[in-house]
């Protein structure tokens, strides 16, 4: 497999891949890993990718997935030693309004979190239903209700003002 | 004022300053080693490697008691579940992220209900048959001496009780509550969809 391929599949997907998962879990170490175990799965089935979907819907699964797995917070990838030392950098302090849409999101229940993710992300809709396996019409009664449900919390929250 | 348009300028506000670049993430994934894969792959080359010593040994050495050829059957069959099993979950762990997330926790819960059977019921099978196995087959071995045969049985069973009642329910107390909650929690995303 080409690492160039990768590579630029992995410049393009990283911080969409990463924001999904810090939605589902708001924790950056815990996002980080997710994010990374999808692009070791993704480099790992590359080869196999039959192009029967778009290449963002077949990764936005395999995130999604990931993190519908993701039940114990204990550091899940397991690397032997770098054939180079990456250095390590340390948590970046977010704005407040962020840590507070991340914190309202990771509140929601887990579908609908992936839900508003991905529509955060600019996925159609019809793209997201196949990633989450519900009819477009399912789909949007959900983003509606989410989008209500979120906005009516930074109101309260006074954020929007 | 169009919330969901700032709800989007807020989400892609995120620092994504501390993700590996793609030379880094490269090295990464090159230095990645799935530990459960490993112990699945080991625990199949294990149970190969003492199916072939059993019949090996069986071949070699030419037993005389219709015990010892039981025994043997009984060992090759308790490695060939443990293949069986294990051959099957690789198989089921290569299908992983290919589908919906609708159909993947339906999928893991399966798996999660074949791991819990898996700690009830074949792992009890498979250590019940070897034991059966081994007393059997090492009968021919140890007969003629009383003091070797006494001291042979002794230690098997000292064996086997400690890994049945000792080693086995602590493990499988572990596993299952693991297993147990991690069926709650995908019983209720279930329910979500």
């Amino acid at each position: 497999m080409s690492d160039l391929n990768f590579k630029e599949i992995y410049e393009t997907y990283s911080s969409q891949i990463y924001r999904v998962c810090l939605g589902y879990v708001n924790d950056q170490e815990q996002a980080k890993d997710l994010m990374q175990e999808t692009f070791i799965s993704v480099w790992k089935n590359l080869s196999s990718f039959r192009h029967q979907s778009k290449i963002s819907t077949w990764i936005f699964r395999i995130a999604t997935n990931n993190c519908l797995r993701h039940l114990e917070k204990a550091k899940r990838i397991i690397t032997t030693e770098l054939p180079y030392q990456i250095e390590e950098k340390e948590e970046v302090k977010q704005d407040d309004k962020v840590l507070f849409l991340y914190r309202c999101i990771s509140e929601l229940e887990e579908t609908d979190r992936l839900i508003i993710s991905l529509v955060l992300e600019d996925l159609p809709q019809a793209e997201i239903a196949t990633i989450i396996g519900l009819s477009v019409g399912n789909i949007r009664v959900k983003v509606h209700r989410i989008k209500e449900k979120l906005t009516s919390k930074f109101k309260k929250n006074g954020q929007f003002e | 004022m169009d919330n969901l348009n700032d709800l989007k300028a807020i989400w892609l506000n995120v620092k994504t300053d501390s993700l590996p670049n793609s030379e880094q993430m490269v090295a990464i994934i090159k230095a990645y080693k799935n530990k459960t894969l490993q112990r699945l792959v080991l625990l199949i080359v294990a149970a190969f490697f003492m199916i072939a010593l059993m019949l090996f040994t069986g071949y070699v050495y030419d037993f005389k008691f219709l015990s010892s050829k039981i025994g043997e059957g009984l060992i090759v069959f308790s490695g060939a579940i443990l293949i069986a099993t294990n051959l099957n979950s690789l198989n089921r762990f290569y299908k992983l992220n290919v589908c919906s997330n609708k159909e993947y926790i339906e999928f893991l819960k399966q798996t999660r209900l074949r791991q819990l059977f898996y700690f009830r019921y074949t792992q009890v099978a498979g250590l019940v048959f070897s034991f059966i196995g081994l007393i059997l087959y090492l009968y021919e071995l140890v007969y003629k001496n009383q003091i070797v045969m006494i001291t042979c049985y002794l230690l098997l069973v000292l064996y086997f009780t400690v890994i049945f009642f000792y080693f086995r329910p602590k493990s499988f107390k572990k596993g299952s509550a693991k297993l147990n909650l991690e069926l709650d929690k995908l019983q209720c995303i279930e329910q979500q969809f």
